[in-house]
């Protein structure tokens, strides 16, 4: 009972938050883009962050249901239902965020009304879309009373796919820029790949322990640890790339991807560059790398943690050093797009940026927030339906039949 | 076929912002943005030098859309609100534009401006050409080539008013056009070649 209650204050917390983040909403759709610290010369900013962010996390609950069914690994499948309630109310959270971003949120039908398929954003809205109801009608599939193993199995091997494929496209968004020094480049969508695979099982990891600690949910400890396993593969072949990547850049010294460059190793960029490598890489690693330490549940939430305010580090230093520095430098630059008169009217104000400065507003971090706790009520809301209602029925088969119990994996 | 293009003549321009003030006067750009920027090249200052004194140098470079024939704006554009017209103008239709700003982050040359908010104008009310369409809050808009003139067979007004006569309008398909001709006798380059975008803004002396 005392766990009962614990979940509603949470719910009651999540509720106020997730208010207060759709009251910020209103302000914005009200009086423009222009309350948050966007400007000409940084034209995305924190919700394009967030949008990456989340579609990489929601990558990890996919994947490993359906590689359950997909490669017949039964000890995922029993986590499949948690598993793809989280990457559902991921993808969904991710499509919030660009919602929040565009400007003329009226005209969004225009993307249906007049698509134009050669924008690599129109390709993602094409594929969130598929994602998005593959999650669900798989989710349907799975709770269904008599589950067609069948239909499961098929679900599944088009959802492994797509999963890669809305991560690669996502990537696309940026890799396939020109403008953009730090953006273009070949490893880009395997990059994108890489880190949405560790940053998605990390959170899915932490969302079990969590589970398991409400009682809303129950998996073996040996199912935490293989899950352990392979986060800290995903998390080496992601280090992996961002090695490569940044080699790459580095060893040639060409001028101008020096500049963004040094942004990233020693500039305004560093904190999140270096404090990427040391939280999403280094230390994980040194912790997960040996067996015993897979086996402290401890251990790895600390560590998964690390790897997902890691991967959320990787997300800010690849949108932003490439705002940094226009191609066309110049004084006194690029014009703010905004008009702040002062104190005295008759004096112009400054209105240009010699190069890339932003700051989110406190409105767009209380959307932000907001909307991330929406996406956890949300997922509360869904976990409580869906897998109390399971748990109850395992109950009754189990009296009636002693099979396949969620705990004996 | 036309190709609308421009030639700028770097070693006419007298810094003098002209032609960003004419345009911002036609196209009723309001406070706060410009859709053509009079940029002053290695120095950290408007109207500063490059390098160290006796050995200074100051040069200007009026920047607005370069009308690129290989748009990446135009590829990026999930709606087709940003498009490339017939006669070779990149324009944008702001009735359609969702305000995504992918064409912001696509364009090479900075030359996107969002209306963020509402717009401000000093003083307030619509200065610009009558036939110029208004902006509404949420929607990207830049450097039109002066549709509403040009449509008529006028020149872009930052073509007529520059005193130092730096600026030619004309079709770049025509091989006896004065932009042409000015192209190929004073070796007319274009921003950022390396990038590929096939700008159709050519400047005399760049180099
Ligand atoms: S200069 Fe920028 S906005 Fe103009 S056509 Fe080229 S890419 Fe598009
Ligand atoms: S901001 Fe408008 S013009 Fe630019 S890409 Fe988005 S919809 Fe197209």
């Amino acid at each position: 009972m005392k766990n009962k209650a614990n979940i509603y204050c949470w719910m009651g917390a999540l509720g106020l938050l997730s208010l207060m983040g759709f009251g910020a909403l209103g302000y914005q759709l009200v009086n423009g883009l222009g309350v948050t610290g966007m400007n000409n010369a940084v034209s995305w900013g924190l919700y394009i962050t967030m949008f990456m962010f989340f579609v990489g996390l929601s990558a990890g609950g996919l994947i490993v249901s359906s590689s359950a069914t997909v490669f017949n690994i039964p000890a995922f499948k029993v986590v499949a239902k948690p598993a793809t309630i989280l990457s559902t109310v991921c993808i969904m959270v991710a499509g919030i965020f660009i919602m929040v971003d565009i400007g003329s949120p009226e005209r969004v039908l225009n993307l249906i009304l007049h698509s134009q398929f050669k924008s690599p954003l129109m390709w993602d809205v094409c594929v969130i879309t598929l994602y998005l109801t593959i999650n669900v009608t798989y989710l349907y599939l799975m709770t269904r009373p008599s589950s067609d193993q069948k239909k499961l199995k098929v679900m599944s091997s088009i959802a492994l796919p797509v999963a890669i494929l809305v991560h690669s496209v996502t990537a696309w968004i940026f890799g396939l820029q020109i403008a953009r020094e730090g953006w273009h480049s070949a490893l880009m969508a395997p990059l994108f790949v890489a880190s949405a695979l560790d940053s998605g099982l990390a959170l899915l990891i932490i969302v079990l322990v969590l589970l398991i600690k409400y009682k809303l949910f129950t998996v073996d400890k040996k199912l935490i640890t293989s899950l352990a396993g392979l986060l800290v593969t995903c998390v080496a072949v992601d280090a992996y790339f961002v090695f490569s990547e940044i080699l790459t850049m580095l060893y040639p010294q060409e001028e101008s991807v020096m500049l963004v460059l040094d942004e990233m190793l020693k500039g305004s960029m560093a904190p999140f560059f270096w404090g990427e490598v040391i939280l999403g890489f280094v230390i994980p690693l040194a912790i997960l790398l040996f067996r015993k330490n897979r086996e402290k549940t401890g251990l790895i939430i600390f560590s998964s943690v690390l790897i997902v305010i890691g991967v959320f580090f990787k997300r800010v230093w690849l949108l932003f050093t490439s705002f940094i520095y226009p191609h066309v430098e110049g004084a006194p630059g690029i014009t703010l797009g905004k008009y702040l008169p002062g104190e005295n009217p008759n004096v112009v104000p400054h209105f240009w940026l010699l190069h890339g400065q932003y700051a989110p507003t406190l409105i767009e971090l209380m959307i932000v927030v907001g909307m991330i706790a929406f996406g956890t009520l949300l997922f509360i809301v869904l976990s409580r339906k869906i897998l109390i209602e399971k748990a109850q029925e395992t109950k009754r088969t189990n009296q009636n039949q002693s099979f396949e119990s969620p705990t004996a994996v | 076929m036309t190709k609308l293009g421009m030639v700028i003549d770097l070693n006419r321009c007298v810094g003098c912002q002209t032609c960003a003030n004419a345009c911002k006067m036609q196209n009723n750009v309001p406070m706060g943005m410009l859709w053509n920027r009079v940029l002053t090249e290695g120095s950290e200052e408007m109207d500063g030098v490059s390098g160290i004194y006796p050995h200074v140098k100051k040069k200007y470079i009026p920047v607005s859309c370069q009308h690129c024939e290989n748009a990446p704006c135009v590829k990026v554009c999930p709606v087709g609100a940003t498009y490339k017209a017939e006669d070779g103008r990149v324009l944008i239709d702001y009735d359609r534009c969702i305000g995504c700003r992918y064409c912001m982050a696509a364009c090479p040359y900075n030359v996107r401006v969002f209306n963020w908010t509402e717009a401000v104008r000093h003083p307030g009310f619509n200065y610009g050409d009558s036939k110029v369409p208004v902006r509404k809050v949420g929607v990207v808009e830049k450097c039109s080539m002066c549709k509403e003139r040009t449509d008529e067979g006028l020149d872009p007004m930052c073509v007529v008013c520059c005193p130092a006569e730096a600026r030619t309008f004309g079709d770049l398909d025509d091989p006896n056009s004065e932009v042409s001709r000015l192209i190929r006798e004073k070796n007319g380059e274009t921003l950022l070649k390396e990038k590929g975008t096939k700008p159709q803004v050519y400047y005399l002396g760049l180099s």
